[in-house]
C-alpha cells in the first residue's frame, strides 16, 4: 500500500508524518504545477470550483509516480466538497488507474474505524503516537506562520522571513519525535528574533477571509501573503490548517463557542449556515472592523457556493460597518497581473482611508 | 380587508407553488402572485454577480412584487427531507435579497429544516399560521388540505408511442419556466420527440435509482435529478437520448451533468448537455436541439 493525499498548503507534511509514523509507505504527490492544473482541469466536469480540479491533478500525478491508495475527505454538504471524493473516484477510474479510495468522514467514529485499514498492527499507544507528532507538527508551522505574517511586512532586509519559512519546512518535515519538534521551535523562535524590523512603521492590516482551500494554497492565491507583505501589508489569515481541525474535527470547545459568536454577529445579514466559511466571511468583516484591521479580502474559488452568497451580501456588510472589502475569485484562468493590479488598487485604497482626514488630498 | 402574500415564481414555487397558495388562502390570506418570468424579470435579476440563473430570476419576481404586497413569502428551505439541504443558494436566497432589493415588504422567512427532524415543518406550519391569527389545529388543518391537492396532481408516467423517447432532466425551475428553458420541452415535442421528466417517475424509483450511487447526493434537488435520469436510463423501456438542463452557476449540476454523463456513455444513449444563461441566444438552442433529434432518428433508422 503507497498512500497519497491532496495537497493544500502544509498539509502534506502533517499527513506524510501521519501516515509514515502509521506504518505506511506514503509518496507525496509531486508540487504543484501549471501542469497538475491543466491535468486536473482537463478531466473534471467544466464549472466544478478549482480545488476540485486541482486535487484530481494531484491524485493523477500521484498515481503515475506509483500510489495506489489515496486518502481525501469526505463531507455532508452543503457545500460540494463533501461530494468531491466520490465524482473523483468515478473519473480516475474511468480513465483506467488501479487504486483504493478511502474518504474520511468528517467525524471521529469514521477516523477511528478506518485507522484499523491504515494500521492494522500498530497498538492504540502507537497510534496515539502517530496522532500526536502530526499535531505538533501542524502546530509549530501555523504558529510560525503566524508570527511571519507580522514579520513578513517589517523586515529590513527582504527575504529574510521567507528564508526562516523555508527551513521550518525543511526541519518540521524532517522531525521525527514530539521531543525534536520541541527543539526545532526553539530554534525557530530564536531565528525569528533575529530577523532585523525596522523601526516605527505601521503597516497596514488585513484579514483574509473567505474559502480555505484557497487561503492556504500559495499556488493557487499566488502568495498573496508574500505579495501584500511587499505592498507593506500585515495579513493574518482567517483560518489555517490547525483552526480548521480543531473547530471541524475535533469540535473543540472554545471553537464551538466561537462559531455560535461569529452566528450571531453575521445574523442580521445570513441567517443561516450555508456551507463552508461563508458565514464566517460575514462575520469577519463585522468583527475584524471592531479590532481595527484596515481592510478584508474574500478568497475563494469561482463558483464556491457558500463564498458567492457572502459575496453577494458583503457590500452591504462593508457599507455598514464602513469596512473596505476586496473580493478575489480563483479560477484555473486567473492570471498573475490581474491579481497583482486589484491588490494594488486596494491597498492605495486603505493608505488613503488610514490618513487622518486633513491629510487627505 | 385581506392581507396580500406575495409569491414569486421562482425556485421552490415550481415543485411547491400550487400547495403554498392553497395553503396561504387556507389561511386567509390574499395571495399574490408575481406571474410567468419574462425578458425583464431576467434584466432585474442581472445586478447578482456570481449567482445561478435561477436565483437571479427569484431576484426578478420578488422586485416585481416589492410595492405590491404586505407581506413577502419567502420561507428559508433548508432541507426537505432527512439527510440533504436543498443547496446554499436556495439557503442564503432570503438573506441575499434582504441586501440587494432597495425595499422589501416585511418577509415570511421561517425556516423549513427538514434535515434532521420531519416534524419541523408543522413547526413552521403553525408559525405560520400565527401569522395570520390562526391557531394550531386551524392552520394544520389548511396545510393538509392544501397537501390532498398535490396528491391528486401527480403526473402520469407515458406509454411508448411510437416516436423516439427523450428524457429531459433538470431542475424544475429550469425546465418549467419557459422563459428560462427557451421552452425545451415544447420545443422538442414539435420536432417529433415523445419527451420524459423527471415528474413522471415515481419517488420510489428516484430513490432506488439514486441509491446505486457510490455515495448519497445530499442536495434534495441534485438526488432527484440524478435519481430521475438514472431510473429514466436503466429503465425497461427504451430511451433514445437524455438531454440535461441547467445553468452554468449552479453548483451542484456540476457533478449532477458528470453522473448522467458518465451513466449515458455507459449505456450508449446519446447524451447532450444545455447550460443556459440570461445571454443564451435562442437561436443556438434551437439548432442544438434540432442536430441532436436528428441525429437520434438517425440512430434510430439504424
Ligand atoms: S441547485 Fe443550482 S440552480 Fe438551484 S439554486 Fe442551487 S445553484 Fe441555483
Amino acid at each position: 500500500m503507497i498512500v497519497t493525499f491532496p495537497h493544500m498548503g502544509t498539509l502534506s507534511i502533517v499527513l506524510k508524518s501521519l501516515f509514515s509514523q502509521l506504518g505506511c509507505q506514503v509518496l507525496v504527490p509531486p508540487p504543484m504545477t501549471r501542469h497538475t492544473m491543466e491535468l486536473g482541469t482537463q478531466f473534471s466536469p467544466e464549472t466544478v470550483c478549482l480545488p476540485f480540479k486541482m486535487t484530481l491533478g494531484n491524485f493523477m500525478e500521484a498515481l503515475e509516480q506509483g500510489a495506489d491508495t489515496i486518502v481525501t475527505c469526505g463531507g455532508c454538504g452543503p457545500c460540494r466538497l463533501g461530494y468531491y471524493a466520490a465524482v473523483q473516484q468515478k473519473i480516475l477510474a474511468e480513465r483506467g488507474y488501479r487504486f483504493t479510495m478511502i474518504a474520511i468522514e468528517p467525524n471521529l467514529i469514521h477516523v477511528y474505524k478506518q485507522l484499523k485499514y491504515f494500521a492494522p498492527q500498530k497498538s492504540w499507544r502507537e497510534i496515539y503516537h502517530a496522532f500526536r507528532l502530526a499535531g505538533a507538527k501542524m502546530n509549530l508551522l501555523d504558529d510560525i506562520q503566524r508570527e511571519l505574517a507580522v514579520i513578513r511586512p517589517r523586515e529590513m532586509k527582504s527575504g529574510s522571513a521567507e528564508r526562516v519559512w523555508r527551513q521550518t519546512v525543511t526541519a518540521v518535515d524532517l522531525a521525527e519525535s514530539c521531543q525534536s519538534v520541541q527543539a526545532i521551535r526553539a530554534e525557530l523562535l530564536e531565528k525569528l528574533q533575529a530577523i532585523e524590523l525596522a523601526q516605527g512603521v505601521s503597516p497596514l492590516r488585513v484579514a483574509v477571509v473567505g474559502e480555505i482551500y484557497v487561503m492556504l494554497e500559495p499556488f493557487i492565491n499566488q502568495n498573496l501573503e508574500q505579495c501584500l507583505a511587499g505592498m507593506g501589508v500585515e495579513t493574518s489569515k482567517t483560518m489555517l490548517l490547525s483552526d480548521y481541525v480543531r473547530g471541524h474535527l475535533l469540535r473543540r470547545r472554545s471553537y464551538v463557542e466561537m462559531f455560535k459568536q461569529l452566528s450571531a454577529m453575521a445574523a442580521p445579514y445570513l441567517g443561516h449556515y450555508v456551507g463552508g466559511h461563508g458565514l464566517k466571511s460575514i462575520a469577519y468583516t463585522i468583527l475584524k472592523k471592531q479590532q481595527d484591521y484596515d481592510g478584508i479580502i474574500q478568497v475563494y474559488p469561482f463558483t464556491c457556493m457558500p463564498e458567492v452568497i457572502a459575496k453577494n451580501i458583503l457590500p452591504k456588510v462593508s457599507q455598514d460597518v464602513d469596512m473596505p472589502v476586496l473580493t478575489l475569485a480563483y479560477d484555473e484562468q486567473t492570471g498573475e497581473a490581474g491579481i497583482r493590479t486589484r491588490l494594488e488598487a486596494f491597498v492605495d485604497l486603505l493608505r488613503y482611508r488610514s490618513k487622518p482626514a486633513a491629510a487627505r488630498v | 380587508m385581506r392581507i396580500r402574500v406575495g409569491v414569486p415564481q421562482a425556485l421552490m414555487y415550481y415543485q411547491y407553488g400550487p400547495v403554498l397558495e392553497r395553503f396561504l388562502t387556507g389561511l386567509g390570506a390574499e395571495v399574490v402572485l408575481s406571474g410567468e418570468t419574462s425578458r425583464q424579470t431576467l434584466d432585474c435579476g442581472s445586478v447578482l454577480d456570481e449567482m445561478c440563473l435561477p436565483s437571479k430570476v427569484c431576484f426578478g419576481h420578488v422586485c416585481y412584487l416589492q410595492d405590491k404586497v404586505d407581506y413577502l413569502f419567502l420561507p428559508r428551505i433548508i432541507s426537505v427531507s432527512q439527510g440533504q439541504y436543498t443547496c446554499p443558494k436556495i439557503i442564503g436566497m432570503s438573506d441575499v435579497l434582504k441586501h440587494n432589493v432597495g425595499k422589501l415588504p416585511p418577509l415570511i422567512d421561517i425556516h423549513v429544516n427538514m434535515r434532521q427532524k420531519s416534524w419541523q415543518l408543522y413547526q413552521a406550519i403553525v408559525s405560520v399560521g400565527r401569522l395570520f391569527g390562526q391557531g394550531m389545529a386551524a392552520s394544520l388543518c389548511a396545510w393538509v388540505r392544501a397537501w390532498q391537492y398535490r396528491v391528486r396532481t401527480q403526473p402520469q408516467v407515458l406509454t411508448l408511442d411510437g416516436r423516439p423517447r427523450v428524457a429531459v432532466v433538470g431542475h424544475p425551475y429550469i425546465l418549467y419556466d419557459r422563459q428560462v428553458s427557451l421552452d425545451v420541452l415544447g420545443r422538442l415535442d414539435k420536432l417529433g420527440i415523445q419527451v420524459l421528466t423527471p415528474e413522471m417517475v415515481r419517488p420510489g424509483e428516484v430513490n432506488k435509482a439514486a441509491a446505486t450511487l457510490e455515495k448519497r447526493l445530499f442536495w434534495s434537488g441534485g438526488h432527484t435529478t440524478a435519481g430521475a435520469a438514472l431510473a429514466l436510463m436503466l429503465g425497461n423501456q427504451p430511451l433514445n437520448g437524455i438531454i440535461f438542463v441547467t445553468c452554468f452557476a449552479c453548483g451542484p449540476d456540476a457533478f449532477v451533468g458528470e453522473i448522467i454523463r458518465q451513466q449515458a456513455q455507459r449505456l450508449d444513449i446519446p447524451c447532450m448537455q444545455l447550460s443556459l444563461d440570461e445571454h443564451t441566444a435562442e437561436a443556438g438552442v434551437v439548432t442544438r436541439l434540432e442536430a441532436f433529434t436528428d441525429m437520434i432518428k438517425r440512430r434510430r433508422r439504424l
